[in-house]
């Protein structure tokens, strides 16, 4: 298992390097030139030729590389002209309220999907599967941000239930005391990951009720709600960390689509806002920073999949 | 004495689109305390489900619709789902075929073995911790304390039976059901597994049924015995009884379809002609009666029932072979010999020089791990130095377990792997350096027969292109003329003309054979390569199968080298045997001297372990092979089989032992203390063991 | 007592090597036709074909049958609720026809879904063979680019690229596909790998025929299934990501409808109560992404079920 972690971690850092490879080369294809694009239309000839000495601009692109790569590593991801901050003190605030979101929304998920999948493989075929999975397939081809004005026309409008905008506040405690707020931004996102999640849960299990081992515990007398908690499940989840590891990237995109949607000031709200703007900097460092979450995120999946499955453990 | 189960009339179906396959059809049998009932047939026989029926254990869509399954004084059919529970591990214990997907990969073996106990009884933490190791202990576990918290994957196919079935037994069942225990595992493990199974009835008194489709393994073991096809039983009686005197022509049929019995002869095998019946609409009558040589019209009109003259041996037969017993049985039934029109038989191999000649093969395949960057952390040496020749004609056996090599020589002399050294000499040609187009030219003259067959043919191609393939890649003829040398092969290797159009997987396994004879014989190659080509399939279509390539041979003579675990297949169809042990050629010569005088002990432990159908052949007790297979990356210095030979010294560690010759028809073989008198005594070897 | 009846004396060798193959007087069905009868067997791929093809219809031929204008705006009619007016769905608000604007939108998503989704699969798939193929460090540099993409969720990367070239609607489609090329990738790669070691690949080579062969006539045809099936999963997906895309603002260019900006635009009145800007243009993605999912399930099924018939 350790030579697993290692070549894992290895290969992390290796793809974090290169997405910075490609965040640094997007910088140099900004239209009219990294200065220009960044500093606007209105900018001087001047403030150009100041922002590229300041910048490393005018070096040669390795030695620029190297530079620009010095500075991330200091944390000095640039700064936005448009709203007048640091890109890095503009995430920091930010991420951890996109985390927060996720979190709750992938906590919620994988308790409603994991019992919604074994129960959907153990009475396959029968009625309730089937409206399940045609559920799984609405959900799975809705839209978020459709689903999420759904959820607000319902339960905020006809239903006058919960807030139609997510917490507002800047400090992260006040958000997740705000509950009521939260409620639909976290459902909307947790019902997407819900209907992909219970059908790769119910192959799985299936997949697994249809393994030897399992006949072998009920030829010791083991009865069905036994084999499937005991035997089954064990086996049939670790698929399914790996695809919590592989759903990270389409995660943040939900992630982001649920902000706008519903106001929520996180990283992908922030994000969104920029792109209209077209604040380069932020834009930049986002992805980045985006790119290295989601490979942490996966490399943590992988590890709790070394880590439950002893062939991976004991190799 | 009451018997420990009582089957009777048992009816089972397993419901499928278009009705319900009736897999058993009225099965009766009993089993009493202390004694082994073999269940033997071929697939499709209904063995199993009956096995499965005892337990309730049916697959989705099957159930049982008559008869009883009474246990001491229960009757198993008629219990519910929550009191069958209690019965199943506790009363009987099962043992399924293969043992790595028979367990659970995400538990430890103790907790594993620990269930039973579990759920049936109120041991906890330290007692059940106890009970646990003695039972692995029992079943011959080494250092069972340590191995508490292994995981399946860590233990050997072996080992994995064993607590399999320590985990059957762990309660003190009264009955072990085993299906099929060994068929999964190496033949000198599978005879380790044997043993163990039969100590432990006596030991523990138990009854055992034991479902198999190799007469061998019920042969040495089984009290009595009960042969089905079709779904019913369709004699039973005790084991030397039915090896000596069978009466349902359908068990006759199965001896004389036996490689081993028509060994050292130059007879076709039996083989039954057509196929099992389909048992979704059984036909009237005798199930037999389409494939029996003796069938009348009132077998296929009323079923024969299941009865006997003399108490015991029951048969269901109107017309039964053999003749009334009077007395006790003496010796095995000789099979009647087969005349034939034609020159039928194994020429022995022309003079002259050989067709194939290796010499000096080595291949390792190198192991690659490493955290960034693969390296090189070793090599499993597949095939250590190894020299034969094959002359013209003949047919070349290569035996051995799994990891021997016989299966990465195979496919160095066609050309599909490389070696690292020594030379392939195919016809005058050092194959093993050839490159390019003068390569492909060669590859015509040899060809691979794979033993999955199904594997080996593209599923999206129809037979006729697959069998024109290599015609197609060496650009021979044209459509028109291809198509008529496809039609040849077919005909000559028994498929209609409707084939060619037909997929794959519209085949049967045999047929699916024959479809890779076809696609070998196209080129008209000099040398056929089989790697274990009847190893899939039943006993009878074995048998079609090599008569067709002995068949093949003569017409067309072809040189075999042929490769199989089996011993017994091996030495019915092959001129000259070598047995090969962890890469290495451990004995070499005539079949019938090296399977009659065996001079290398692992060749004498092989032929000593192998299931012969034979209830009075000698069985030696621990002669056998010892231990586990040692690793191929770390082979054993000196002479590799030292680590599990019951002869070895400390000259074996030392020195490799080098061929010597042993008589003068090429016998040879490679050890420091042979089993007999080397015909040139070498100088430095101290005194010569003795078996 | 029991007479047995004469053994046979002479037994012809032919009679021992017959074997019988399933009767059937029939010419038996090419894979494709095997395979076709399954997928129209599925109810549901039924269901899903009828809904492509009548969306289809719907977008393409409407607009020749009902006639509404779409260039300029006419703000006296804006946010009219559908029955006014002769607008059978009303308007939306700058006054533009919803239904007329319902089949031109239509237009633009499955114009650049099913593009898109086309370009993503041949660019995917020769990516994926060529790596799963000749594997060794070819495979590594080629499948570490694959992984660097894969790490940026791939909304930021496509909506980063939107904003640093601002792409007309071709250029949309090369940008989504430059998004989506990635799991075709994965999949052939994955499937060319394991198909490269099957039994009768390397019987063709055993038997001296080359790459070539190996790979067009044993590979591609085995993987057929999974690129096709994966194609059509593919344009689900890619109808999502332009609907979201346009959604932000950052998809089809204006003055272009598409069912996106539709419900961006509707989102503004989610509170007035306007449904008939919000429910036609989502029920119109949902109904055909899931139409397409029913394809993608039922060609699945009909591509697996030939093997597994014995």
């Amino acid at each position: 298992m350790a030579a697993y972690l290692v070549r894992r971690v290895l290969q992390s850092i290796l793809v974090i390097l290169l997405v910075s490879l490609v965040t640094f080369t997007l910088l140099h294809l900004l239209p009219g030139g990294p200065a220009r694009a960044i500093l606007g239309p209105r900018a001087t000839s001047q403030q150009l030729q100041q922002f590229i000495v300041q910048n490393h601009y005018d070096k040669p692109l390795i030695l620029q590389f190297g530079l620009w790569f010095n500075d991330l590593l200091h944390g000095n991801l640039g700064y936005s002209y448009h709203l007048n901050e640091n890109v890095a003190s503009l995430i920091a605030d930010r991420l951890p309220k996109t985390i927060v979101l996720m979190l709750l929304s992938i906590v919620v998920a994988l308790l409603i999907a994991i019992p919604l999948g074994v129960y959907q493989a153990r009475k396959r075929n029968t009625v309730g599967d089937y409206v399940l999975t045609g559920f799984s397939f609405l959900f799975y081809a809705m839209p978020s941000f459709l689903l999420g004005l759904l959820l607000i026309i319902l339960f905020s409008f006809v239903l006058p239930w919960f807030s139609p905008e997510a917490p507002q506040s800047d400090s992260l405690g006040a958000i997740l005391a705000d509950g009521n707020a939260l409620v639909l931004p976290v459902a909307t996102l947790a019902l997407i990951t819900i209907a992909a999640f219970s059908r790769y849960t119910r192959s799985s299990v299936m997949e697994n009720l249809t393994q030897d081992y399992v006949r072998t515990a009920a030829a010791n007398g083991a009865k069905d709600s036994r084999i499937v908690v005991k035997h089954v499940l064990r086996n049939a989840l670790i698929p399914v960390v790996t695809l919590l590891g592989l759903s990270l990237p389409a995660l943040f995109a939900g992630a982001l689509i649920v902000e706008s949607v519903f106001n929520y000031p996180g990283m992908g709200f922030l994000f969104w806002q920029e792109a209209i703007v077209r604040d380069y900097p932020v834009l930049l460092g986002v992805t980045l920073v985006v790119a290295i979450a989601t490979v942490v995120g996966s490399l943590l999946a992988d590890i709790a999949y070394a880590v439950l499955d002893p062939r991976v453990k004991y190799a | 004495m009451a018997p420990v189960l009582d089957v009777d009339d048992l009816h089972t179906e397993i419901a499928v689109n278009d009705g319900a396959v009736h897999a058993v059809d009225g099965v009766s049998f009993t089993v009493h305390r202390g004694e082994l009932l073999g269940l033997v047939g071929e697939s499709g026989c209904g063995k199993t489900m009956t096995a499965l029926s005892i337990m309730r254990l049916l697959p989705g869509g099957g159930r049982i619709t008559k008869g009883t399954v009474v246990l001491g004084d229960v009757d198993l059919t008629a219990m519910s789902e929550k009191d069958i529970r209690s019965v199943r591990g506790k009363r009987i214990g099962m043992v399924f075929q293969d043992p790595m997907t028979s367990l659970n990969p995400t538990i430890t073996i103790g907790r594993q073995v620990a269930e039973p106990l579990h759920l049936h009884t109120d041991l906890a933490g330290r007692a059940m911790t106890d009970r646990v190791t003695e039972m692995l202990n029992l079943v011959g576990l080494p250092q069972p304390s340590r191995r508490l918290n292994a995981y399946p994957h860590e233990l050997s196919g072996g080992m994995r039976q064993r607590v399999m079935i320590a985990r059957a037994l762990v309660c003190d069942p009264e009955l072990l059901i085993a299906d099929e225990p060994t068929t999964a595992l190496d033949v000198t493990i599978q005879q380790q597994i044997l043993e163990l199974i039969d100590d432990l009835r006596t030991r523990l008194g138990m009854a055992v049924i034991l479902v198999t489709h190799d007469l061998g393994v019920i042969a040495g073991r089984a009290d009595r015995v009960a042969v089905m096809y079709a779904g019913k039983i369709v004699e039973t009686t005790e084991t030397q009884r039915l090896f000596g005197n069978p009466r349902h022509p359908y068990t006759e049929a199965l001896f004389e379809a036996l490689p081993e019995n028509a060994a050292g002869t130059n007879q076709p095998l039996y083989s039954i002609p057509g196929m099992p019946p389909d048992l979704v609409n059984p036909p009237p009558g005798c199930r037999f009666a389409p494939r029996c040589r003796y069938a009348e019209d009132s077998c296929r009109t009323d079923p024969p029932p299941l009865r006997g003259e003399v108490t015991g041996h029951d048969y269901a037969c109107f017309f039964p072979v053999g003749a009334a017993e009077t007395g006790p049985i003496t010796g095995l039934h000789k099979p009647r010999p087969i005349v034939v029109d034609s020159g039928f038989g194994r020429h022995a191999a022309e003079p002259g020089a050989p067709l194939l000649s290796v010499t000096g093969l080595v291949k390792d395949f190198p192991i690659t791990a490493g955290a960034i960057l693969r390296r090189n952390v070793g090599s499993v040496s597949a095939v250590a130095d190894v020299s034969f020749s094959v002359t013209g004609g003949e047919t070349f056996g290569l035996v051995g377990e799994s990891g021997c090599g016989k299966t990465t020589i195979g496919r160095l002399v066609v050309g599909m792997e490389r070696p690292d050294a020594g030379t392939i000499w195919i016809d005058g040609t050092n194959v093993a350096t050839l490159r390019g187009k003068a390569r492909r030219e060669h590859q015509r003259d040899t060809h691979l027969i794979f033993q999955d067959a199904y594997a080996a043919l593209n599923p999206r191609m129809r037979v006729g292109a697959i069998v024109a393939e290599p015609l197609v890649i060496h650009g021979i003829g044209n459509r028109a003329t291809r198509l008529n040398r496809v039609r040849e092969v077919l005909a000559e290797v028994g498929l209609p003309r409707g084939a060619i159009q037909r997929y794959p997987h519209e085949f049967s396994g045999g047929q699916r054979q024959r479809i890779g004879l076809a696609r070998a014989l196209a080129l008209q190659p000099k040398l056929i390569v089989a790697d274990e080509p009847v190893s899939a399939l039943d006993v009878s279509i074995q048998a079609q199968i090599l008569n067709l390539m002995s068949d093949l041979q003569e017409r067309h003579g072809l040189t075999y080298v042929f490769i199989s675990h089996d011993l017994s297949v091996v030495r019915y169809l092959s001129t000259t045997i070598g047995v090969m042990y962890l890469g290495k050629l451990v004995e070499i010569g005539p079949a019938g001297a090296v399977y009659a005088n065996p001079v290398h002990p692992y060749t004498r432990g092989l032929i000593d372990t192998i299931p012969v159908a034979d209830p009075w052949a000698r069985r030696t007790g621990d002669d056998g092979v010892r231990g586990e297979l040692p690793s191929a990356i770390r082979p054993p210095s000196g002479c590799r089989f030292r680590t599990r030979c019951p002869l070895a010294q400390d000259v074996c560690a030392e020195q490799e032992p080098p061929l010597r010759t042993f008589g003068n028809d090429g016998h040879q073989a490679a050890c420091h203390f042979p089993l007999a008198v080397p015909t040139f005594a070498a100088e430095s070897e101290k005194s010569v063991g003795t078996a | 007592m029991t007479i047995n009846p004469p053994l046979p004396e002479q037994v012809h060798v032919s009679d021992t090597v017959a074997a019988p193959v399933d009767s059937g007087d029939a010419p038996p069905k090419s894979m494709w036709r095997l395979g076709l009868e399954v997928f129209l067997a599925n109810r549901l791929a039924i269901v899903g074909l009828v809904v492509v093809l009548l969306f289809v219809a719907f977008c393409f031929l409407g607009p020749l049958l009902y006639h509404t204008e779409q260039l300029r705006t006419d703000l006296a009619q804006a946010n009219q609720p559908p029955g006014t007016g002769g607008h059978p769905l009303g308007t939306d608000d700058v006054g533009y026809d919803e239904l007329g604007r319902l089949m031109v939108g239509g237009q633009s998503s499955l114009e650049i879904g099913i593009a898109a989704a086309v370009m993503a699969t041949i660019v995917g798939t020769l990516w994926g063979a060529i790596a799963g193929y000749l594997g060794g460090w070819v495979d590594a540099i080629m499948m570490r680019v694959v992984d660097t993409l894969l790490a940026i969720p791939g909304l930021f990367l496509l909506l980063l690229l939107v904003a640093i070239f601002t792409p007309s609607t071709g250029l949309l489609i090369v940008v989504i596909a430059f998004g989506a090329w990635l799991t075709p990738a994965r999949l052939v790669r994955g499937e060319t790998l394991s198909l490269r070691t099957r039994e009768y690949v390397q019987a063709a080579k055993m038997m001296g025929g080359g790459n070539r062969r190996a790979i067009l006539k044993h590979i591609t045809p085995n993987a057929i299934g999974t690129i096709v099936v994966n194609a059509t999963f593919q344009v689900a997906d890619a109808i999502l990501i332009v609907a979201a895309l346009s959604f932000l603002g950052l998809g089809v260019p204006p003055p272009h409808a598409d069912w996106g900006n539709m419900l961006s635009d509707g989102t503004a009145f989610t509170q007035n109560g306007y449904w008939w800007m919000i429910l036609p243009p989502g029920l119109a993605i949902v109904l055909v992404v899931v139409a397409f999912n029913f394809l993608g399930d039922a060609l699945r099924d009909a591509f697996e079920v030939r093997l597994r018939r014995r």
